[in-house]
């Protein structure tokens, strides 16, 4: 197979996005008071309505409806005053009516889009980028200093209701086929469930990822949902075809299903786009089906091939009445946004005087963003804490983030490294008490030892010697020591100047200011 | 009060006044409508199960409470047998609609129309038999056998609600709980001889009540006078927080009882009255009873309903797509006949299924799949909501003429079983009532004598704007006071 570069040459790779988000963060269900609670007892939670039993009737959780209100008006969308739930009837024991209760042609949120920032080396595999200048706007894409800004449409978010949780017995890794038999578990029928669908805006596996990513933390910025992968409460499949440049009647597209994590999303589109390609070159055809990515084999399998649309029946759920927003309840809701990722990034730039790279990379989690700004907070006080802004963000998008990917499960919070131990270690290194590889092991010995950068600095002596007398009785011991290197690099050999530097380090333990040693040194020897 | 009358052949004022005089318990009450319908329901099977361990306790808990002086406060339906239709969830009984997919189904839940009977001190006393999910006009389609008309017994009682009227006819129990999607519970109202109310659609709860048209389907009470009839809609009637289409209802039914119609403007039909298969003698018994109204003091006014021709097919669109819907939980998995020995998911659904319910059962649910697969769907729901907005547009700006409408409950008095064999013609016993749920509003059989052909009761509709169901109940009690309340029917009376 061609690589992605080679593939994306001569095809434009086409993507959309449907997401399912469980609103964990409700109490209750979406048509009954069962409580919602993940990794229960099987069952447990459950009553007539959820269980689907003769003669019960849905009633609407109002909480379960401001949420998705939040995420319409969180992604730009229209919010229809006006809409109705649908029924979607199906057979399959999941669902205990046989229908699912969804939305139909309107739904709460309608029309909406969301900008995706991309930068670093992905920017370069979207088709027509080196060839544009800065400013420059193609396709649904701005060129930015760093990358470009992709405008993603969304088509609609709508209201529906989870299915239960089926386990299969006696097959093959638990699948259907082969079982011997099923078992059910009702808990999760039910479950107030969030559906977004993008417009085909998306080009590569990248921007997918990073949509995921900034959906997921506007989603997480409202508390609508913990927006689990892992436990499936963040749900996603992708839609894929190709079709060659120039073209502009769609490809025959693939769904691509199971995808439990941001890189199996990615690393399934990028494999399903190659192997689309490869099918396409080699004068195949590629068949609507549904595929199932296997991040072990690292390859997609067919999952059901569609050989017919499915008749799901839709019409008017006649148990319950079309629901009409007012704009009094639209405008309350309102009122409760939270600041978004987006307003977040921009103030960063303005109030602590950031790059719009640094900005944007610090609210990409909101653990991250409130950390600078407790940091922030505290830096105010101390003189001249305003500069140590940048060296904050440089610390928490490199190292802190590098720390928390190296280690899963650790959350920020619950590390050592409080705001006020980051601002303490960033002011050492400022003032030079430190040098910068030295802020990189105090920062590790935080970490490790739950103990304050500067006693961390005291106790291994690792303050910087900066008075220029001592240093300077050095420099000049070192001079006299090497008078054959001095001749050398006044004859021009000035990269000596490190060797210099060493030897003065050496006698100094380590503990000299680097740039003051320089200093000394190029004056000396000029 | 007669000394001698069975206790379910009482009025629920006769029967409370005998137990606020401790002339009777509870417990005896309860103990004799058990005996009778021991002894008379063999036949007539009206009843499906008979509840008695939970009709003596309930009696045992309300004699307590009568002994403690508590009567008052026991409710507006206090010591009354009740009996309901077998698509109620009476918890621990069972809930069959008389369809052998749910033979053993025991609910494990009440509905809330029959809990707010319960907690208005009503005594349960079983569940009734129906046309198989409510689907027919005749019981016929019930799986365990139809019901007897008390009037006739080679006639049929009526559907579906066909056990609940009988019952009440028969004077097993004064009152009964009926459904009414089409004609539910006023068709079999008519053929018995007994008041039947359709309340508006949102006045009383569908919470537990195994749905057949949710859009249509509306829960109501049979009794043999307006009054019992109007008590047990106080109970009924008002919002249930577990169905939002349920409405908050505050009325008192018997206020206006006694006010007579005089200043009151009744609408009649003049096409309807005209309409082909409406026979003559209920023609002439309508007819009869909108001129007696009027020599009360009501003032008749002709009023047109112009789309209601249309109702009929309309329904049969809504009705089976809504009922495709509701019945697909029926798929024995989780309960519900399930045909042994399947090896795969979809053979066991499709022969459960073809086992499970009966031939009208099965022709509505492939009718409503039809009518929802793509392409069809847009040529028959659609027309068929438009028709359904026409329709309540008819009887709104009929409304605006006249306090209620006086129509023919059913086209004939009571058929003979296997009269009619063609369900599209059996469909057409529904063809004064239908429009009646597609609009929503209130609807009531009130009995206005015999058929001069038949000798069978004839039944005249009476038809209340939304929520304006005490308008019907007022006009309703004018021809009680006419006509004499509705019998029992001949061969069940005390003494004869």
């Amino acid at each position: 197979m061609q690589t992605l570069e080679e593939v994306l040459e001569r095809y434009e790779a086409v993507i959309g996005l449907e997401v399912h988000t469980e609103l964990t963060t409700l109490t209750t269900k979406m048509f009954c008071g069962c409580k919602l609670e993940f990794g229960a007892a099987p069952n447990t939670h459950t009553c007539p309505v959820c269980l689907g039993l003769p003669g019960a009737l849905p009633v609407p959780n109002k909480a379960a409806i401001e949420s998705i209100v939040l995420a319409g008006l969180a992604t730009n969308c229209r919010i229809e005053k006006r809409s109705m739930f649908y029924r979607k009837n199906y057979m399959y024991p999941d669902m205990a009516k046989n229908f699912q209760t969804t939305q139909g042609p309107i739904a709460f949120c309608m029309g909406g889009h969301v900008d995706l920032e991309v930068d670093g080396p992905a920017a370069k595999e979207r088709h027509g980028l080196a060839k544009a200048k800065a400013g420059e706007a193609f396709e649904n894409v701005t060129v930015t200093e760093d990358g470009y800004r992709a405008h993603v449409g969304i088509t609609r978010i709508h209201m529906e209701e989870d299915a239960g949780k089926m386990v299969h017995f006696g097959g093959e890794e638990g699948r259907i086929a082969g079982a011997t038999h099923s078992l059910v578990d009702y808990n999760r029928a039910g479950t107030p469930l969030i559906e977004l669908v993008t417009e085909p805006d998306l080009r590569t596996p990248e921007e997918a990822r990073l949509f995921m990513q900034k959906l997921r933390q506007i989603y997480l910025t409202l508390g609508i949902s913990d927006c689990s992968m892992e436990e499936g409460s963040l749900r996603c499949d992708g839609n894929v075809s190709l079709r060659r440049r120039g073209a502009t009647e769609l490809g025959t597209k693939t769904e691509l299903k199971n995808i439990n994590s941001f890189k199996s999303l990615h690393d399934g589109l990028l494999y399903e786009i190659r192997r689309q390609a490869q099918v396409l070159d080699e004068g195949g055809t590629i068949y609507q089906e549904t595929r199932h990515w296997d991040p072990s084999a690292k390859r997609t399998i067919v999952m059901r091939v569609k050989e017919t649309a499915d008749d799901y029946r839709l019409f008017p759920e006649p148990d319950l009445a079309p629901y009409d927003l007012s704009d009094e309840f639209i405008e309350r809701v309102r009122a409760k946004l939270p600041e978004l990722p987006d307003a977040k990034a921009r103030r960063f730039q303005e109030e602590f005087n950031l790059s719009a790279y640094d900005a944007r990379h610090l609210v990409e989690s909101t653990a991250t963003a409130a950390f600078f700004e407790e940091c922030m907070a505290q830096a105010s006080s101390q003189k001249d804490g305003g500069k140590l802004a940048k060296p904050l963000a440089n610390l928490i998008i490199n190292d802190v983030t590098a720390w928390l990917n190296a280690n899963p499960g650790q959350t920020l919070e619950g590390s050592p490294l409080t705001p006020g131990r980051a601002v303490e270690l960033m002011g050492l290194v400022s003032a030079g008490t430190i040098s910068s590889k030295q802020g990189k092991e105090v920062f590790a010995a935080v970490l490790e030892e739950d103990a304050d950068p500067k006693a961390i600095v005291e106790a291994r002596g690792m303050e910087q010697v900066s008075d220029t007398g001592a240093i300077e009785a050095v420099v000049d011991a070192v001079l006299a020591e090497n008078p054959d290197k001095v001749e050398q690099y006044q004859g021009g050999k000035t990269g000596l100047i490190g060797f210099f530097v060493g030897q003065c380090m050496k006698q100094m333990q380590g503990k000299g200011n680097p740039q003051l040693i320089n200093q000394l040194l190029e004056e000396k020897l000029s | 009060m007669t000394a001698a009358a069975p206790f379910g052949q009482m009025s629920i004022r006769q029967l409370q006044d005998g137990l606020q005089a401790k002339d009777f318990s509870c417990v005896e009450v309860a103990s004799s409508v058990l005996d009778a319908i021991e002894a008379k329901d063999e036949e007539l099977h009206a009843f499906l199960e008979v509840t008695a361990d939970q009709a003596r306790e309930a009696a045992r808990a309300l004699d307590a409470r009568i002994a403690e002086g508590a009567f008052a406060e026991a409710g507006p339906l206090a010591g009354i047998p009740v009996a309901y239709k077998d698509n109620m969830n009476l918890l621990g009984t069972h809930t069959t609609c008389s369809s052998a997919m749910l033979e053993n189904y025991v609910a494990p839940y009440t509905a809330t129309c029959v809990q707010r009977t319960l907690d208005a001190g009503a005594i349960p006393i079983g569940k009734l038999n129906m046309d198989e999910f409510a689907f027919g006009s005749s019981t016929e389609t019930s799986s365990f056998g139809p019901t007897l008309n008390p009037w006739d017994e080679e006639r049929v009682p009526g559907g579906s609600s066909g056990g609940s009227a009988a019952s009440v006819a028969a004077g097993l129990v004064p009152v009964t709980l009926g459904s009414d999607t089409g004609g539910s519970i006023r068709q079999p109202a008519s053929f018995c001889g007994v008041v039947g109310v359709k309340p508006t659609y949102g006045a009383v709860s569908r919470y537990g009540v195994v749905a057949f048209g949710s859009s249509l389907d509306q829960v109501g009470p049979f009794a043999r006078s307006v009054e019992d009839a109007a008590l047990a809609m106080n109970a009924l009637c008002g919002h249930d927080p577990l169905d939002c289409t349920s409405q908050p209802i505050t009325t008192d039914f018997t206020a206006n009882l006694d006010d007579g119609v005089k200043g009151m403007r009744v609408g009649t039909v003049p096409a309807f009255m005209e309409a082909q298969g409406l026979a003559a003698e209920v023609k002439a018994r309508v007819e009869e009873a909108a001129s007696k109204l009027e020599a009360a003091g009501a003032e008749l006014v002709e009023v047109e309903l112009p789309h209601a021709k249309a109702a009929i097919s309309a329904y049969y669109v809504l009705g089976p797509c809504e009922a495709f819907s509701n019945l697909a939980r029926f798929d024995s998995v989780r309960y519900g006949y399930c045909d042994p020995g399947h090896k795969d998911l979809g053979s066991q659904y499709e022969a459960s299924r073809a086992k499970g319910f009966g031939p009208e059962a099965r022709r509505r649910i492939m009718l409503g799949s039809y009518l929802l697969s793509a392409g069809v769907y847009e040529q028959y729901y659609y027309p068929a909501q438009q028709v359904r907005t026409l329709i309540t547009e008819d009887y709104t700006r009929a409304f605006e003429k006249v306090d209620c409408l006086i129509l023919p409950t059913a086209p004939r008095t009571a058929f003979k079983f296997g009269e009619i064999a063609d369900p599209t013609e059996m469909y057409l016993s529904d063809m004064f009532t239908i429009s009646i749920n597609i609009a929503g509003n209130g609807g009531m059989n009130m009995p206005v004598g015999t058929g001069v052909d038949s000798g069978l009761p004839v039944g005249a509709q009476i038809v209340s704007p939304a929520f304006k169901d005490e308008n019907m109940l007022r006009v309703a009690a004018e021809l009680e006071r006419i006509y004499g309340q509705a019998p029992v029917a001949p061969a069940f009376r005390a003494g004869e």
